[in-house]
């Protein structure tokens, strides 16, 4: 059995719409979350979790983190089931939220953590030992004594892993951890993730936006959509997918020429620059460049895959999402 | 236990903290809050001054019921301000996500995430009135008078504490009950300065059936001041205060069965 089992999970929530006039009471609208949701996961695995805003990506994770309880469906993580045995399971799991903190926001770092110890029952000695080692990885000795407040977001997201980890979780959840974070934090954060996942084989299951994430950590990924889970393998499988088109620019020396290129082509004319955007498999690359050449004497060309987050806007549009 | 309980301070400490991050805005607040709960003082002089007394209480009388009522109360807002002030706002900002994947009871956490040390200065009106009654109604002090008014101010904070729950109870139904459930907290607070016998029927049952400050209050406030209440025997002095233990169980009771109806906000 692995150590996440999810089966056929299923929320939904009601939500009273704009009374209408003329009536008395709003009517009530069920919003269905998920709608029957199944995957496992093996201990030690890097999951990343994605889906269009409103996909129920949170719901998920805040089902399998105990917060709230499913309609339908079963949930087994680690042999226990979230919802029911909510303060023993939770022992075993870490959370960190993007957009919400979880620490004291008045008072030195050092004192949340210190608080943490004792609402997790740690022992002091292997409280100290943890803390040392986590604030080494994370870098954050010299912010030790800062309140929470006066730290940037990077070192703010920093500390909330910190305490999301001093009581060695076995797994961690993530709801969009680089959210907001700038190029610098982003990759330190995920440099720190690879480092607990393969030091401690911290189970690690990640909601995000940024498929620079997942590309940098995730071995494998999840696709979920209208509360159905859409797609469940390796990004480079999923992409390749969508992976179909290639943009050309093209400057020439002169004026541009006129070229004739086939229907299906689109192409955009700058002042001086012509940018064209094909498939290689409809048409070939070797014949794309040969009609660029005879028009004319090229002076400078580059070539482009497509941008990853379009390819994900271009499966989400094709998945009807 | 001992855990909880030491956590129970830390906590504290670690809000209390916060709060002094802001000293002079801290010191400012703590002045109002006199001059506030100093006005509800002289609403009863004034009453005292005019008709020297209600009904068979004496203005000594009226200054220890109003003493009660502030030192309950506000005791009630310093440990327990997580409920009586931030739940609402915590379930609708979703913080309370945050507490829930914590391995411990959400009533518990939920009281460990607030305190407002402002409102000492209204205890220490509500103690100086309390002495004042005392001396001017001439209370001779015996060992059962001080357990029946430690008593007294016990279950009452426990009385004020479930009536606030009942709030919190509302909003994790994602209701707004404010000016329903007012009516009895700070109505309650408000009415119940006063002895319950000066009030009509309607407010009577209210204030010994629905929300029971005449149990846990009035009838051991009675019993020091040597006037029983309804000419009760000095026993009930220690038993009726007991309601307001059962008030806070059974909201507790609630309380946890409303948490699983809990359905967090998007994030």
């Amino acid at each position: 059995m692995s150590y996440i089992e999810v089966n056929g999970l299923k929320k939904t929530f009601t939500v009273r719409k704009k009374r209408e006039k003329g009536k008395l009471f709003r009517e009530k609208q069920t919003v269905e979350a998920l709608k029957g949701v199944s995957f496992s996961v093996e201990k030690g695995e890097l999951v990343g979790y994605i889906g269009p805003n409103g996909a129920g990506k949170s719901t998920t994770v805040k089902i399998l983190s105990g917060i709230l309880t499913p309609d339908g469906g079963e949930a087994l993580v680690g042999g226990r089931v979230p919802w029911l045995e909510r303060r023993e399971y939770v022992k075993h799991i870490g959370v960190v939220f993007g957009q919400r903190s979880q620490l004291w926001w008045d008072v030195p770092i050092v004192d949340s953590f210190s608080l943490l110890k004792d609402i997790y029952r740690l022992s002091a000695a292997d409280y100290e030992s943890r803390l040392k080692e986590l604030t080494e990885a994370l870098q954050l000795e010299e912010f030790l004594r800062t309140p929470l407040r006066l730290l940037s977001l990077g070192q703010r997201m920093r500390a909330e892993l910190c305490g999301s980890l001093l009581h060695r979780p076995e797994l961690l959840f993530l709801d969009e951890p680089t959210i907001g974070l700038d190029a610098v934090s982003k990759l330190a954060l995920r440099d720190f993730l690879k480092w607990e996942n393969a030091e401690h084989g911290t189970t690690i299951m990640l909601t995000t936006h940024d498929m620079e994430d997942i590309a940098a950590l995730c071995s494998r990924v999840m696709v979920l959509g209208h509360g159905q889970k859409l797609y469940d393998g390796t990004l480079p499988e999923l992409l390749e997918k969508f992976d179909t088109v290639r943009t050309v620019s093209v400057k020439y020396d002169g004026a541009l020429p006129d070229i004739k290129l086939p229907e299906g082509i689109s192409f955009e004319r700058g002042e001086n620059e012509l940018s064209i955007t094909y498939a290689p498999s409809v048409f070939p690359t070797a014949k794309l460049l040969a009609t660029l050449q005879e028009a004319g004497r090229i002076s400078e060309m580059t070539l482009q895959p497509e941008n990853i987050d379009r390819l994900i806007a271009a499966m989400y549009k094709e998945m009807d999402l | 236990m001992m855990n909880t309980l030491k956590l129970y301070v830390k906590s504290m400490g670690m809000l209390i903290r916060s709060h002094m991050q802001y000293t002079s805005s801290f010191i400012m607040q703590m002045l109002a809050q006199l001059v506030m709960e100093g006005g509800e003082m002289m609403a009863v002089i004034l009453v005292v001054d005019r008709f020297g007394s209600l009904k068979q209480w004496t203005g000594g009388n009226l200054f220890f019921f109003f003493g009660m009522m502030s030192v309950s109360f506000y005791t009630t807002e310093i440990f327990g301000r997580g409920i009586t002030g931030n739940f609402p706002s915590m379930v609708r900002s979703g913080q309370l996500d945050t507490l829930l994947i914590r391995p411990r009871t959400i009533f518990f956490q939920v009281l460990c995430s607030g305190t407002d040390p402002r409102r000492i200065t209204c205890i220490a009106v509500g103690v100086a009135s309390l002495i004042m009654g005392s001396a001017m109604s001439g209370v001779v002090w015996s060992l059962p008078k001080a357990l029946a008014l430690a008593e007294s101010i016990l279950m009452s904070c426990m009385l004020i504490l479930g009536l606030f729950l009942i709030e919190a109870i509302f909003s994790i139904h994602s209701v707004k009950s404010v000016e329903l459930v007012n009516a009895i907290t700070y109505g309650g607070r408000s009415a119940c300065q006063y002895p319950i016998d000066v009030y009509p029927g309607p407010l009577k049952v209210l204030f010994t059936v629905v929300a029971p400050f005449a149990l846990t209050m009035h009838v051991p406030a009675a019993y020091i001041l040597g006037k029983p209440l309804y000419g009760w025997p000095a026993w009930t002095a220690f038993v009726t205060p007991l309601s307001g233990a059962a008030v806070l169980a059974v909201m507790i009771v609630l309380f946890n069965r409303g948490m699983r109806f809990y359905r967090s906000t998007g994030s």
